[in-house]
């Protein structure tokens, strides 16, 4: 019995402060009735409290990924041809190669825009340092540097809190959600799209400590979802083409297919873009659509590839894959020798170790920011003040920093700034901060030994920490996956230095690039916790696969070390968002939890032959905001509770409501057009509000037979099904209803996707999120 | 020795195959050699077999035997007078050349000083590579370039012709390489004005050297930070200007000094402080977001609890 007091403890959840009656109705001991009895006499007003981790939000909606298998389906599979369907493969061939092509074609013009526009920003400044650097006046270059900084952040800034909130971050975290099978709302629209790339450019070239390798993703997932409709709902135009994935099953297939295009266009990895998608979203896949998710993946990186050697005239060139280019790790020096191993799996470990810390320090903030820095106006003025923070620092960096190194002959930097070094030398410090973060990176792994010191790179490594960390969340469109990489390399050439450094035989440890290689990749391991893709991802970057081996083994062990502290960062901000997420498997020890506790109750039904008012007052119910009706169908007797005999979405009842299939009407009016898929298909993925759809008080009277449009053979499973059972059916089958029956098959419940996910495993064991509305 | 003509003959057969230049038949007779790593030992054991009962691996300094063997070839593989002559005149513009190449390595003066040697050697060069017929109507540049697998003088001439490649010597002398072009000297002047400025006020303080040598070293600087941007620079006028810069960055200490850092840190403090203030501001005076708690529909039933207590139990 001991195990039930605690169970009491954590379902009223009465000892933490602040949360006295929040207990769910599911499990109340009886000394919790009377909390339970003062919570509803205080029901008039709903509860509220601050924003938190432990919440379900009411505005997400599961994606139906079930086919619905009605008569109108049915009718349309018997006529379709042999030859259709044929056709329908091909055209799905032919929508990932398109997807591929745009994502490439998206990925090169913002690599182009960034590079235009950094330097002319940096070109600008840096004419400004040298000429104040002899007059006097370098406060005055300071400004300059924090006021360009600002202005690009605002611009980028302003675009993403005023008109598309959603394209903040890298996306990366939205993109899961909806692979999981989540509807975030307005996640795969063209605005967001139009939004999100002109963002990453201003964020980029805004000095920020961001990347634009995640934004890639999010871009890719986009342009798939608008490509395989073959219309813009935004941009009200209609090709009439691909009318046949006009729902959220084929959807999702080619969303995949766009977010492994926008991977493989970002590092160049077509074969990482397979695996995060399959990591991403692996409940669903089969064969043949791994093998057209490469084929996308593949154009996407030789468009960018063909596109940018046009760039930079060397037209057919294809040997620049991938936004961020690690360069090529093949020298002698950067070979690696059995006794480093252990020596990288500890870098690992301090990846993970300093990647929990970034989650950390990162959750805070956004709880911070969730509660208090929520007005867009308040948005844009953060933002901003980043944005000059970041110049600002790195100006102090390098105006103090003393770190001088004599001009290369191949001149690999870009802006060199003198300052105050000597003819002919260049300032360290200003050749990690001074460049767009993508040239960093390369630079750290590439520049041959003592071209840094170790006071200018672990300055470098712990500012740059603190700035990437308070960036991510900003409500700019920005990835982590760069900055990770940067902190990494810096500590890892860090590391590198340091060991030759103290043995004698500096020829062991030759390279210290080799290092800031593994520390890029322990870092970041330890801050988003991938693990194969993320391999893979490296392993094609580095273009080197004798890397394979180091990187998984530390990316093995950053997982470890970080999972024991926090969890990974798309993991947190999707928690943050309140996102009904369904993880891999039902949580731990939740094996006596059935359904019976698990699902909603009571159920609202329809009847098969249903009153239109009756339809009409239960879709405006604003408190209910219900999107699965069962159909039931009296048998016997009044009282007895009717049988279940189908299941109809709202989106299908507003659809027949406005094209008005009353009993009546088609009685009168024998010749009215039968109602096809077809017409479901064109209000997708919008379908107007009930409010919108006006019926008259005479039409409220007529009836409406559901027997053609209900999916007759939803899936039912009996009470005391377990929760792992359940969890198994809705993560494999992509489900987002389950009606729970008794044994005379009437309706006593309903289980949905937030009902699932309330339950997490939590500090005392399992837990339960509370519903809120957002 | 017919086994040694064969041997030659092959490497003729494998050059005319190949034949795609000089290094690419050294590549290849290397590639070959390797590819067929049964061959080539059974090869050279044939070879080496005649050659190791012959006594010429004996320790012997005897040089004169070693012409007496090889002068002994048959006729039509000797040289003509003229290929060796033309091996002769390579020989002594080769040494004339390293003669004026090693002095010349510090400072560097590789290309003030050794221009008209190179301009030489490579015309021997040329001589001997190019397929002209010389005046007995033969080519000298088989059998001198390519008739073994050391191929010396094609080596001997690439190591000098990668120094002179690597110098840049190129861009700062007259195209026919006898002296100095216009932009060389012109900068050369600079440089010994500012060279004179530097001695002339290098005893006593520094500050004044600073001071009065800044314009002529300025104008230098600017005037090679113009070449540099052409890329009209050769390794001589990029030595100097590293010695000028050095002297005057480190030895005069005319950097320039950091002297502003007062209002850098009142800048950026204040910067710094901003954001402070913002997310203080944000906090006391920006109303925390709510969230309303939905209570949903459960199925409310004790007999259900106490199923679950039962089996918790």
């Amino acid at each position: 019995m001991a195990n039930i007091t605690k169970k009491v403890s954590w379902s009223s959840r009465g000892d933490e402060s602040g949360a006295a009656g929040e207990e769910t109705p599911l499990l109340n001991g009886s000394e919790q009735s009377r909390p339970l009895r003062q919570q509803d006499s205080a029901r008039g007003r709903p509860k509220e409290i601050p924003h938190n981790e432990k919440l379900l939000s009411l505005k997400f909606e599961s994606l139906d990924y079930d086919n619905i298998e009605n008569q109108l389906f049915l009718e349309e599979e018997r006529r379709m041809s042999f030859m259709a369907f044929r056709c329908l493969e091909i055209s799905r061939w032919v929508i990932c190669g398109l997807i591929g092509f745009l994502t490439g074609l998206i990925a090169c013009f913002i690599d182009i825009m960034v590079e235009q526009l950094a330097g002319l920003k940096y070109r600008l400044i840096k004419e400004n340092i040298v000429k104040f650097t002899e007059a006097g006046g370098l406060s005055i270059s300071l400004l300059l540097w924090a006021a360009l900084n600002s202005f690009c952040v605002m611009f980028g800034a302003i675009i993403v809190a005023f008109f598309e909130p959603i394209a903040a971050g890298s996306g990366i975290p939205q993109i899961k959600c909806f692979l999981n099978g989540v509807k975030i709302p307005r996640v795969v629209r063209l605005k967001t799209l139009v939004v999100k790339v002109v963002g990453v450019i201003f964020s980029v070239v805004g000095g920020l400590a961001v990347g634009k390798e995640g934004p890639m993703i999010h871009s890719g997932a986009v342009l798939a979802a608008g490509v395989s409709q073959g219309r813009s709902t935004s941009l009200k135009k209609d090709f009439k083409i691909f009318e046949y994935f006009r729902r959220d099953t084929e959807k999702r297939d080619f969303v995949s297919a766009g977010a492994a295009a926008g991977v493989s266009a970002a590092f160049g990895a077509p074969v990482g873009g397979v695996l995060f998608s399959l990591e991403e979203g692996a409940s669903f896949w089969n064969q043949m659509l791994t093998w057209r998710i490469f084929f996308a993946s593949m154009i996407s990186t030789f468009t960018l590839n063909f596109f940018l050697s046009i760039y930079e005239n060397k037209p057919g060139d294809l040997s620049n894959p991938g936004l961020i280019n690690f360069g090529r790790f093949e020298s002698e020096a950067m070979e690696y020798n059995l006794y480093e191993i252990p020596l990288f799996i500890a870098m690992g470990a301090i990846g993970g170790g300093l990647g929990a810390f970034f989650n950390f320090l990162n959750y805070w903030l956004t709880i911070f920011r969730i509660r208090y820095v929520h007005r867009p106006c308040l948005q844009v003025i953060e933002a901003m003040l980043v944005a000059a923070v970041n110049a600002t620092v790195a100006f102090i960096l390098i105006y103090f920093s003393t770190d001088c190194q004599p001009l290369g002959p191949d001149q690999s930097e870009e802006y060199p700034l003198q300052l105050f070094c000597a003819d002919g030398e260049f300032n360290a410090m200003a050749t990690t901060f001074f460049n767009t973060p993508e040239k960093s990176v390369r630079s750290l792994f590439h520049n041959p030994t003592g071209t840094y010191n170790s006071l200018t790179l672990g300055l470098f490594t712990v500012t740059y920490f603190f700035l990437a960390c308070w960036t991510y969340g900003l409500a700019v469109s920005a990835g982590v996956f760069i900055p990770s990489l940067l902190i990494g390399a810096a500590w890892g050439r860090l590391c590198g230095i340091l060991l030759a450094s103290t043995t004698s035989t500096a020829s062991m440890w030759a390279d210290p690039g080799k290092y800031a290689l593994i520390g890029a990749a322990a870092q970041l391991g330890g801050i988003v916790r991938m693990t194969l893709s993320l391999t893979v991802i490296m392993m094609e970057a580095t273009g080197n696969v004798t890397y394979g081996l180091p990187i998984m083994l530390v990316l093995m062990t950053a997982k470890i070390v970080g999972d024991y502290f926090q969890e990974g960062l798309y993991d947190l901000h999707i928690k943050l968002g309140s996102v009904p997420f369904l993880h891999g498997e039902a949580p731990a020890t939740s094996h006596w939890l059935t359904a019976r506790e698990v699902m909603s109750s009571p159920v609202t039904c329809l009847n098969r032959i249903e009153k239109v008012g009756t339809i009409v007052d239960t879709l405006s119910n604003t408190s209910t905001n219900h999107n699965g009706f069962p159909v039931v169908v009296q048998v016997s007797g009044d009282d007895e509770p009717a049988k279940l005999c189908g299941l109809i979405l709202r989106s299908q009842l507003i659809v027949l409501l406005k094209h008005k299939v009353f009993v009546e009407l088609a009685r009168s009016r024998l010749t009215q057009r039968k109602l096809q898929l077809k017409d479901f298909r064109d209000a997708y993925p919008r379908f107007p509000p009930i409010q919108s759809i006006h019926v008259s008080q005479d039409e409220r009277e007529c009836m409406m037979d559901l027997t053609e449009f209900m999916n007759p053979t939803p899936y039912t499973v009996p009470q005391d099904t377990s929760l792992p059972r359940v969890f198994k059916l809705f993560r494999a089958l992509g489900l987002r209803h389950l009606v729970v029956v008794d044994d005379d098959n009437r309706v006593v419940g309903l289980v949905t996707r937030k009902d699932l996910a309330r339950y997490h495993v939590g500090k005392h064991g399992l837990e339960e999120l509370l519903l809120a509305q957002t | 020795m017919s086994l040694h003509r064969y041997n030659l003959g092959l490497l003729l057969i494998i050059l005319n195959i190949y034949s795609l230049g000089l290094i690419d038949a050294l590549n290849a007779t290397a590639s070959d050699s390797a590819a067929n790593p049964l061959q080539a030992p059974s090869d050279h054991s044939h070879g080496s077999s005649a050659v190791v009962s012959s006594p010429v691996y004996k320790p012997a300094v005897d040089s004169s035997y070693w012409i007496n063997l090889l002068s002994s070839f048959p006729d039509d593989l000797e040289f003509s007078e003229y290929c060796t002559e033309l091996l002769r005149l390579f020989g002594q513009r080769y040494v004339a050349f390293v003669n004026c190449l090693v002095p010349a390595a510090r400072p560097v003066r590789v290309c003030q000083n050794c221009s008209p040697g190179y301009s030489s050697l490579s015309e021997v060069f040329l001589n001997i590579s190019s397929d002209k017929l010389g005046p007995a109507n033969e080519s000298c540049r088989d059998s001198i370039l390519r008739s073994d697998r050391l191929m010396l003088v094609f080596l001997l001439y690439g190591s000098l012709d990668t120094i002179w490649k690597k110098s840049n010597c190129k861009q700062c002398v007259t195209t026919d390489l006898t002296g100095p072009n216009n932009d060389t000297l012109y900068y050369l002047t600079l440089l010994n004005q500012t060279i004179t400025c530097f001695e002339k006020y290098k005893e006593g303080n520094h500050t004044e050297l600073c001071k009065n040598c800044k314009n002529a070293y300025k104008g230098l600087n600017d005037l090679y930070s113009g070449m540099e941007k052409n890329s009209t620079l050769c390794i001589d006028l990029e030595d100097s200007m590293n010695m000028t810069r050095k002297l005057w960055s480190k030895n005069f200490a005319c950097s320039l000094p950091r002297e502003e850092t007062i209002p850098v840190i009142a800048v950026s403090s204040f910067m710094l402080f901003l954001p402070i203030i913002f997310y203080l501001s944000s906090f006391l005076h920006s109303e925390q977001k709510k969230r309303k708690l939905i209570h949903p529909k459960r199925a409310k039933s004790h007999t259900s609890l106490m199923n679950i207590q039962d089996k918790q139990s």
